[in-house]
């Protein structure tokens, strides 16, 4: 859960009656810990998060609004009866894919009005009619099935748990809740639902120790802390929850458990040093639920993510993932999209490396979804040794992405985000080699035989294809490359040249708006063709321009946002040239166009 | 014939339905056994006859991305969506509206969809393939043979390559989907036929629309390798290796004033089982032969090559040489043939035995479609129909003169009736109603809408005998008579009479009205109306004499001729004038055209000294200013006068801004190469005018014609200079013309004549006297350097 959810839960309301929440915490009496708990797997061999996770979220269907799926009001999805249920479904049908995590989310300590559960130390404590037997007891039943076991937690210390300051901090000797938060009680995270931890008060960690510890003796494999910011919608100090992070990462080492540690929701990308340092995830988007009648829809929010992802795709590694949310795209009637637009999304968090798990109603997957989600060949492209997909051409409706493999293949995926049928092609130039190469069709399980020069496909609205290409005999190409500041160019309208360290030369052309162009006058080719220029481009947020040569037909390309405005990424368009000289002009029309450090024309060699 | 006592013309209308009643059959009605050609001619590959795309239409926009097919009556567009096929179809007769002879509180005609009508859709025709979804199959490649007339997409699917096609045969009055495959595949799935009128779903139906006009469509199927058999409202599909889908309909519609518009023994929804049933005992290919003779028999008396296009075009699909022709600024001469040819297939498909074609031809995406799809009589009808006999199609221009006709008694029946009306701004001032006219809009039934268009009888009747100029056929003639006769009453009695600007003296003017779309309401002596009414005049006298009748009222209409006023051009603009003013009293780049009509279509304002030099300067100071940024067909009807005018590169220039990629609704292509008409931001409709007329203005490029007078390449612009031909070519005066150049010169010219006897051909400053007798033709070697 993230964006959405908490703000529009019941718990909204019952802030006022924070004081009987309150209460019922004091009257419990529970251990701190299980005396029998005991690490149930053994720590991983490997490094933590050395590819993305798989598993199911609960937050899909307890967000939705599908006939049955919340009878007892909203969120009551949530029980521990549910996830069993959907456990079992997981470990006959997906598990041996290499789906393997269980993750409860948000209201495991609410009951169904939303009120919480504290155990006498500020820590959630289990809703005793969600989960009767405790969360332990379902760790281990996970364990039992052969999964791993998820939990949730939203950052900062909880409101209700905070009891006028008087709660004592487990296992912290004098410490209570007031020792741990600001003063002025100022809020954080996402809802403003909790109080800013104060990590200048050992007090604090020890708190997040104390939830750690309790996780760990559970048997919990998993972690999602949401609200987090800067992100969450939020900025500012109050917001800037690196240092629960941190704390969080503290507090897990000092357990001797790995517990995957995922930060939750559109996380800002300029922590994302922070992030990669203290994590191994980060949503990078809003929730891709709909919380309509289905699980999620195309234009709420899972579109977002072709817009929202090629900034980020540089931060995702053996460590830490991009997390581009709960992949639903199981049962077709549930998640409210096509069949093209699951297949599309599939391919997306294959081709990111986004952790796969789904939020889907696993007993009830339909054939189709069940092949989305276990067709080998694409999980492998997700859980390979092989870098995540970057975006090739433009953010424009018919896209290519990329990623060029370790042993020499390239992963190619097509998309095409537009409302109706259209061709899209790679152009295997734009890629980075020329010739032939051998395609083969990952979705459909069969070899397309030798292509040249490229490949088109017919693409259904929001349809994708995803390829495995082996260059036979293929050379590289070589660029020519024309900087922006060049004293040869023309700028017109508000265009200057700025410095941009970042930038090849230093410098870039930026203030391109509302009639700034920028023009390359002496791009030389030898033949008249159809040619890929790669536009290397600053950006912080998406821009369009207009690129044309010789003055002819202008195409208006979106640049996608490059994360800041020190960055540099590329874009590669098709630009048609004729024989010998040409000029190549980047409008920005009545728009603001991003500041262009420079253009490769790419030609076979 | 200036009375308008209701008595003459009452016997007029009687004469005139008489002629009706000869002016055809019902449109949809039994037809006789087809002949089935046994075997069918290799099909051409050649890019300005085949165009193809890489991805098939979507559901939601098929009036950019359908592929268009028609019987001449019968029309669709396919989406040739592997998982789905989808057909929307109509019929030329399709129309909700009927007489709408009660004005409004104007004097003008009601102009809604219940009382003047729209053309709409008569049915949705889906064949649903779950197991061929688009993303599950590979290598998609769709077609449109303009050679062949037929529609197909091929892909391939575990090793299967499937192959459909979809086409519209006239012998056998249905659309046929057939689907094949080669490599072990097979067929599972629905064929689902529904009205789009509230209709139940089911393998047929038949309704009425509230003013009577009864309706009716009809699938089956058939294949082999599997089943195939009806359930319920649809048919299933099981397991075949290939099948056919037949489907047929239209309307008890009738072309007959005197019958209501009806035909009351015509059961449609019969009639449709019955073709679909005879249709369906044929093999598709059996079917498909017989539509491919059919359709060459018209698509193959022309050609047209521009020339060649560079590599990288021919490497492209159609959209992309689109595209690439845009960006890359760089002619596509196949690309523009293709244009033209495109616009042929439109032809032959949409205007055959039935109605002519409207603002959208037979092709909708719902069932209102922007200005009801009807007839504007103020340019747009008449551009459809400029290029039937410019581009070798003469036999698909008599579904305009059946309209024509058929519409004549109506037509007279409300002018006498109504535009007399004293709320009508645009009546007699004298009070004396006689012969016929129309409003800018008019339908099938009889009925006219939105406002009275005075001179649109005269442009209609030019029309009609610039066809006779091509194809001098004299049964044509004495066909369309009527219909001059009744134009040339109407302006006897309209013409009024006032000082010539210049002060020459009494000069006859039009009585007041609107220059189309453009302007004071209420201005007389319109150059429209004053040019329109001049060659209306000199039309008839020709008639007359032709057909050895009315000599003394011929001569006393020309004597009329002689007095009317013909425009100048004003000292403040330097324009030919548009109104009776010098000042422009109207927007500068308005799309119409309309002071330009001496131009194109008439021949008033030649170029060539026999026109004063100040009247042609004047028309191309007002076509300069008119600009060439507009919608595809003002810029069609602009590049025809630039080619009158011979300025090849002006003309070039607006036949590829029609060209131009359409995205987001703005003016130009559509992925289906339907022209785009941009009503607003973001919006654009399907206008076929441009579509048609573009063509037209190519073959003025190439040969300008009037009676006695051919001139080679009269506009040929570099882009297609350097070689290129045509054959079939229609030229007015009688003849034909194939003609081959090289650099811009002619190499090869040979004349056919076609009834015609004698005339010049003219190049540069060579002039031959060509003499023939019908049927004969002549090599002329002279052009070539």
């Amino acid at each position: 859960m993230g964006s959405s959810s908490y703000s529009v839960l019941p718990a909204r309301g019952l802030r006022a009656v924070v004081v009987l929440a309150v209460a019922a915490g004091l009257a419990t009496t529970a251990p701190a810990a299980r005396a029998d708990s005991a690490p149930s797997s053994p720590a991983s061999s490997t490094a933590p998060a050395a590819k993305p996770y798989m598993g199911w979220s609960s937050w899909s269907m307890q967000s939705s609004k599908y006939p049955g799926l919340n009878p007892d009001g909203d969120y009551s999805y949530l029980t521990e009866a549910n996830v069993l249920k959907q456990a079992d479904a997981m470990a006959a049908k997906l598990k041996k894919y290499g789906y393997e995590y269980v993750n409860i989310d948000a209201g495991w300590w609410r009951d169904r009005a939303w009120t919480p559960e504290f155990d006498g130390y500020a820590r959630q404590k289990a809703d005793p009619k969600r989960f009767p037997r405790g969360m332990g007891a379902v760790a281990d039943d996970l364990h039992a099935k052969g999964l791993k076991a998820g939990i949730y937690l939203p950052v900062g210390l909880e409101k209700e748990a905070y009891d006028d300051g008087k709660t004592p901090i487990w296992n912290a000797e004098g410490c209570t809740t007031a020792d741990i938060v600001y003063d002025d009680l100022r809020t954080t995270n996402g809802w403003d639902s909790a109080y800013k931890i104060d990590f200048s008060d050992p007090c604090a960690q020890k708190y997040v120790d104390s939830q750690a510890r309790m996780f760990a003796d559970w048997g919990y494999d998993f972690l999602k802390l949401d609200g987090v910011g800067p992100g969450s919608f939020k900025s500012g100090d109050n917001y800037d929850n690196v240092a629960d992070v941190a704390a969080w990462q503290k507090a897990i080492a000092a357990t001797g458990r790995p517990i995957h540690l995922e930060l939750s929701w559109s996380l800002n990308i300029g922590h994302a040093a922070d992030w990669k340092k203290h994590s191994q995830g980060w949503r990078i988007d809003t929730d891709v639920e709909c919380y309509c009648n289905t699980l999620v829809s195309w234009e709420n929010s899972v579109d977002d993510r072709w817009v929202d992802l090629p900034a980020w795709t540089r931060h995702a590694g053996p460590g830490g993932w991009n997390d581009l949310d709960a992949l639903d795209v199981g049962n077709g009637e549930m998640d409210g999209l096509t069949k093209a637009e699951r297949q599309s999304a599939a391919t997306l968090w294959a081709i990111a490396k986004s952790p796969l798990y789904t939020g889907d109603d696993l007993t009830r997957l339909d054939s189709y979804g069940l092949s989305l989600l276990t067709n080998r060949e694409v999980i492998a492209v997700n859980q390979g040794d092989t870098p995540p997909a970057h975006l090739v051409t433009a953010s424009d409706p018919q896209q290519v992405w990329a990623a060029k493999n370790p042993d020499g293949t390239y992963t190619v995926a097509l998309f095409n985000l537009a409302d109706r049928p259209a061709a899209v092609t790679a152009d295997f130039s734009a890629l980075g080699f020329t010739g032939r190469a051998a395609v083969r069709d990952l979705w459909n399980h069969e070899s397309l035989g030798t292509h040249r020069d490229g490949i088109t496909q017919a693409l259904p609205a929001h349809g994708s294809r995803l390829f495995t290409l082996t260059p036979k005999g293929a050379a590289d190409v070589s660029r020519t490359g024309y900087e922006a500041e060049s004293g040869g160019n023309t700028l017109a309208g508000s265009a200057s040249v700025a410095d941009c360290s970042a930038c090849s030369g230093g410098k870039k052309v930026g203030n391109l708006y509302t009639g700034g162009r920028l023009t390359f006058n002496d791009v030389v080719v030898p033949a008249a063709g159809t040619y890929q220029v790669r536009i290397s481009y600053v950006s912080g947020d998406a821009r369009p321009a207009s690129v044309s040569a010789n003055g002819n037909g202008a195409v208006r390309h979106t640049f996608a946002a490059t994360g800041d405005w020190g960055t540099v990424s590329t874009a590669t368009v098709p630009v048609q040239l004729k024989a010998g000289a040409n000029t190549v002009t980047v409008d920005s029309g009545s728009d603001y166009a991003p500041d262009i450090d420079r253009i490769d024309v790419i030609r076979s060699s | 014939m200036t009375s308008s006592t209701p008595e003459p013309a009452r016997r007029t209308l009687l004469t005139l339905a008489a002629t009706a009643a000869l002016a055809g059959l019902p449109a949809f009605t039994a037809s006789a056994a087809p002949a089935r050609p046994a075997d069918e001619p290799a099909g051409r590959t050649d890019a300005r006859h085949l165009l193809w795309w890489r991805a098939p239409g979507d559901a939601h926009s098929l009036i950019e991305q359908g592929l268009p097919v028609g019987t001449g009556r019968l029309g669709a567009l396919a989406s040739n969506d592997p998982g789905r096929e989808l057909l929307l179809i109509t019929d030329a007769t399709m129309w909700t509206g009927g007489l709408n002879d009660t004005l409004d509180a104007d004097g003008q005609f009601p102009y809604g969809r219940d009382d003047f009508g729209s053309l709409t859709l008569l049915a949705r025709l889906t064949v649903d393939l779950p197991d061929h979804d688009l993303g599950s199959v590979t290598g998609y490649r769709r077609t449109l043979d303009l050679d062949r007339g037929v529609v197909g997409c091929t892909y391939v699917q575990g090793g299967a390559t499937y192959r459909r096609e979809v086409f519209a045969s006239r012998p056998d009055d249905v659309i046929v989907v057939h689907f094949t495959q080669s490599g072990g595949g097979r067929y599972t799935g629905t064929v689902t036929l529904e009205g789009t009128h509230g209709e139940d779903p089911a393998p047929s139906f038949g309704a009425s629309f509230p003013g009577g006009l009864r309706y009716g469509a009809a699938v089956t199927a058939y294949g082999s390798g599997g089943r195939v058999r009806v359930r319920g409202d649809r048919i299933d599909v099981a397991g075949c290796r290939e099948f056919t889908v037949v489907v047929g309909g239209g309307t008890n519609y009738a072309p007959d004033a005197a019958a209501g518009y009806r035909d009351p023994s015509l059961d449609p929804l019969e009639l449709a089982r019955t073709k679909v049933r005879d249709a369906a005992a044929h093999p598709a290919e059996v079917l498909r032969r017989t539509h491919v003779a059919d359709h060459q028999a018209l698509y193959r008396r022309f050609d047209l090559d521009l020339g060649t296009s560079t590599a990288r075009a021919r490497g492209l699909d159609t959209w992309e040489r689109v595209n690439l022709r845009h960006t890359g600024g760089e002619p596509d001469p196949e690309l523009e043939a293709a244009y033209v040819h495109f616009g042929r297939y439109l032809m032959i498909a949409g205007s055959r035995g039935s109605l002519p074609m409207g603002l959208q031809g037979l092709w909708l995406d719902g069932n209102d479609p922007d200005w009801m799809g009807d007839y504007h009589t103020d340019i747009n009808l008449q551009m459809n129909y400029w290029m039937a006999d410019r581009t070798g199609l003469s036999p698909c221009f008599d579904a305009l003169t059946d309209y024509c006709l058929a519409q004549l008694p109506a037509w007279t029946d409300l002018t006498h009736r109504l535009f007399g009306d004293p709320r009508n701004r645009y009546r007699n001032s004298s009070g004396k109603t006689a012969g016929w006219t129309v409003a800018i809009s008019t339908n099938p039934h009889g009925g006219n809408g939105w406002w009275w268009h005075p001179a649109g009888n005269a442009w209609l009747c030019n029309t009609l005998f610039e066809h006779y100029e091509y194809t001098l056929s004299r049964p044509h003639l004495e066909r369309i008579h009527p219909l001059l006769r009744g134009a040339v009453d109407f302006w006897e009695a309209r013409l009024v009479t006032a000082d010539a600007p210049d002060g020459t003296g009494e000069v006859l003017i039009a009585d007041s009205d609107w220059s189309p779309e453009h302007g004071p309401l209420d201005a007389k002596g319109i150059t429209y109306a004053q040019e329109l009414v001049w060659t209306l005049f000199g039309n008839y006298a020709r008639a007359a004499e032709e057909l050895g009748r009315d000599h003394e009222h011929a001569a006393r209409i020309a004597r009329l001729r002689e007095k009317l006023y013909l425009p100048g051009v004003s000292p403040k603009t330097g324009w030919l004038k548009e109104w009776m003013s010098p000042e422009n009293l109207g927007e500068t780049t308005h799309r119409h055209l309309s002071p330009l009509v001496g131009l194109f279509p008439g021949d008033r304002i030649r170029p060539d000294g026999s026109t004063p030099k100040e009247i042609v300067e004047g028309a191309t100071a007002l076509l300069t200013a008119r600009g060439t940024e507009s919608f595809g067909w003002a810029n069609a009807w602009r590049a025809l006068c630039w080619a009158r005018l011979k300025n090849a590169e002006k003309a070039y220039q607006l036949v590829v801004n029609n060209l131009r990629p359409s995205t987001g609704g703005a003016n130009g292509t559509a992925f289906n190469l339907f022209d785009i008409y941009q009503t607003g931001p973001g919006r654009g409709i399907f206008q076929i005018d441009a579509n048609l007329g573009t063509p037209a203005a190519v073959s003025e490029m190439v040969l300008y014609s009037r009676p006695g007078h051919l001139e080679l390449l009269p506009a040929l612009p570099a882009a297609w200079s350097s070689a290129g031909s045509v054959s079939g070519l229609p030229a007015r005066g009688g003849f034909t013309v194939d003609l081959a150049w090289r650099d811009g010169e002619p190499t090869s010219v040979r004349i056919r004549s076609t009834g015609g006897r004698r005339t010049t051909v003219v190049h540069g400053g060579t002039s031959r006297t060509v003499a023939l007798k019908p049927g004969e033709s002549v090599t002329l070697n002279g052009f070539a350097r």
